[in-house]
């Protein structure tokens, strides 16, 4: 049963990798369905492993490798007859786990087991230290357990976000969370502080902008040992719109000079290259073609729209995007580029933002989104995964989007609204 | 002021080594092997508080004597007079409308007992939109007013501008009107 579920799973994920542009719905039979049991004492708070079965079950969701049986399923660990066979739920799988505290530890001991045979596939104990960042455990269980039946690695679970809110006027704090909000940590707080991004992908410091001094000015926070290092100021606006792959590199929208442009920062060297020159707005800087190009946003036509540029200066700006009339926030990875487009009405609503997918290698255009406004889509490592920020009605939202499952996943922010994010 | 800001400084790194090890490191090991305490974080509930940790941060300064009462009254005075200028949806050229606003606030901003004062000209968008583009709209609306000002004889090196996106709305509502208001540049007069 395994292997005709890996055999399945590899065939779609070779399907689906051929273009993420062409809408495909996967045939939701052939996804193995999975039951949660908890084993856990009875001595462990019963509120805390609801919580952590609901992470659980949703991260199998949102993995679109599962259909998840939505049943809170409470078992001994070692597991009865009548535990260990769920086919006559149609279950093909039981992640069943057990909890433990010890000291300021979480542990976890997760058994995967075939639920026709009644045989334990994989047995493994997981523990993470502070019990608020069980998140972190829940995704790393999930992410295993996928991998387990060899599917399409869901590792971007484990990615840490960091976002900026704003509280007030003039005020924001970055916060580092996991991909659900679940787990949500304050590490920036007190003006206004913004558009932080990661420095590098082991996602162990972090450049941002502060506006509470005489000029916006650019910091550098390294986690490890809390130290904060200016890079660079500039009157008008200062953003750091992304960061080469090697982390030597800066894109920042600056305007030293009244102008924003596009502006290239070698760390090392501390040089500043001005990329853009045009006398409107060029912003939102995202290397691709592994560093040698850039996409941005830019109102050179007379509306916000996506264009590209090598970043040898001498060469042109090519246009992007021959859609819509406000496409005002890009991200890009491989061949792929996820855009921010205003429509003019739509049968939701009119002033609707959504989130379109194209490739430089075809002319297909994809709508990701229907409602709300859809912004700052940021690509995940692993291409099929974007997350944007969501503003529908008056709740902020983290999104996901899968785009080979072509699903949606929204998490609310209780309070505050994201002004931007990175992963 | 040092002082301030290096015992700012001192609280970050304090908060900042309670989370040395930021990741979480889920501890995973098979069901044989004996398991491995690698995650020493300790995630405390506080964050760096950044108020006060620019070193040249413009607030702060205390009004210590009467000469600084009398410039203090004098920011005031003006800053009450002085109106916001409004914009349409995604644009930065003044409205018609806007222009005798523009030049009132220029007659006001060049008058002799305004010449020691510096300008801040403060760009504002709405809440539609991505916000790097709307920081960039800001700048551009500030941009704007401040060439105006300028050729009506405002002084360009009395003058910065400054653009804080959507962060700073005067109204908070959904609506058209609020939205209206929200799309504006406002001035903040300096010693």
């Amino acid at each position: 049963m395994i292997k005709k579920i890996i055999l399945i799973l590899m065939f779609t994920s070779v399907i689906f990798a051929a273009d993420a542009t062409v809408e495909i719905v996967k045939k939701i039979d052939s996804l193995p369905k999975i039951a949660i049991q908890d084993a856990s004492d009875s001595s462990v708070n019963l509120n805390f492993r609801k919580r952590f079965y609901k992470i659980i079950a949703g991260d199998l969701r949102v993995s679109a490798h599962f259909r998840v049986l939505d049943e809170y399923l409470k078992s001994s660990f070692d597991g009865s007859a009548q535990e260990n066979f769920l086919s006559k739920k149609s279950v093909d799988l039981i992640l069943r786990f057990k909890i433990t505290l010890q000291n300021d530890y979480v542990i976890a001991i997760v058994k995967l087991i075939n639920a026709s045979s009644g045989e334990v596939k994989n047995e493994t104990n997981y523990k993470i230290q502070n019990k608020k960042r069980y998140p972190f455990l829940a995704h790393r269980i999930v992410v295993a357990i996928n991998d387990l039946i060899g599917a399409p690695s869901i590792k971007w679970m484990e990615q840490f976000v960091i976002f900026s809110k704003y509280t007030g006027a003039k005020q924001s704090e970055i916060v580092v969370s996991d991909y659900t909000l679940s787990f949500q940590k304050t590490i920036v707080k007190g003006g206004l502080n913004i558009f932080p991004v990661w420095a590098n992908s082991a996602q162990n410091a972090f450049y941002y902008s502060s506006y509470n001094g005489y000029v916006p000015t650019l910091y550098k926070v390294d986690l490890t040992n809390g130290s904060r290092e200016k890079i660079i100021s500039s009157k008008g606006m200062l953003v750091c719109s992304d960061v080469s792959a090697d982390g030597k590199k800066l894109l920042l929208t600056m305007a030293p000079n009244d102008q924003t442009d596009i502006y290239l920062y070698d760390l090392a060297y501390k040089q500043l290259e001005k990329i853009t020159k045009y006398s409107g707005i060029d912003v939102n800087g995202n290397f691709v073609d592994n560093d040698k190009k850039i996409i941005f946003v830019s109102d050179r036509l007379g509306y916000p729209n996506i264009f590209s540029k090598n970043l040898d200066s001498s060469s042109g700006v090519e246009q992007m995007v021959y859609r819509g009339k406000n496409n005002n926030s890009v991200s890009a990875i491989g061949n792929y580029i996820v855009y921010s487009s205003r429509e003019k009405t739509s049968e939701f609503g009119r002033k609707v933002f959504n989130l379109y997918l194209i490739s430089t290698k075809t002319d297909y255009v994809r709508q990701l989104t229907a409602n709300g406004r859809n912004l700052y889509p940021r690509f995940a490592n692993d291409k099929e995964t974007i997350m944007f920020i969501k503003q529908y009605k008056n709740q902020s939202s983290l999104g996901i989007i899968r785009l080979n499952a072509n699903k949606s996943y929204l998490f609310p922010l209780k309070v505050g609204k994201i002004q931007s994010i990175d992963w | 002021m040092k002082k301030l800001v290096l015992v700012s400084m001192g609280v970050a790194v304090l908060l900042f080594t309670g989370c040395s090890q930021k990741n979480p490191d889920v501890d995973m090991t098979n069901k044989n092997q004996k398991m491995q305490k690698t995650d020493n974080n300790t995630a405390g509930n506080g964050g760096m508080n950044t108020n006060n940790m620019d070193s040249n941060s413009m607030s702060g300064n205390a009004m210590a004597n009467n000469s600084e009462n009398t410039v203090k009254y004098l920011i005031a005075n003006l800053e009450s007079k002085l109106s916001p200028i409004y914009f349409d949806f995604n644009k930065y050229n003044v409205r018609a409308d806007m222009q005798p606003v523009v030049e009132k606030s220029a007659t006001m901003l060049d008058a002799d007992k305004a010449q020691k004062l510096s300008i801040k000209v403060e760009g504002n968008a709405d809440e539609w939109g991505t916000d790097e583009y709307n920081y960039a709209l800001g700048l551009k609306r500030a941009k704007t007013v401040k060439d105006e000002l300028s050729a009506q004889g405002v002084s360009t090196d009395r003058m910065m501008i400054v653009s804080y996106g959507e962060s700073n709305p005067v109204c908070t509502e959904h609506n058209k009107a609020c939205w209206s208001k929200n799309r504006r540049v406002d001035f903040e007069l300096l010693p």
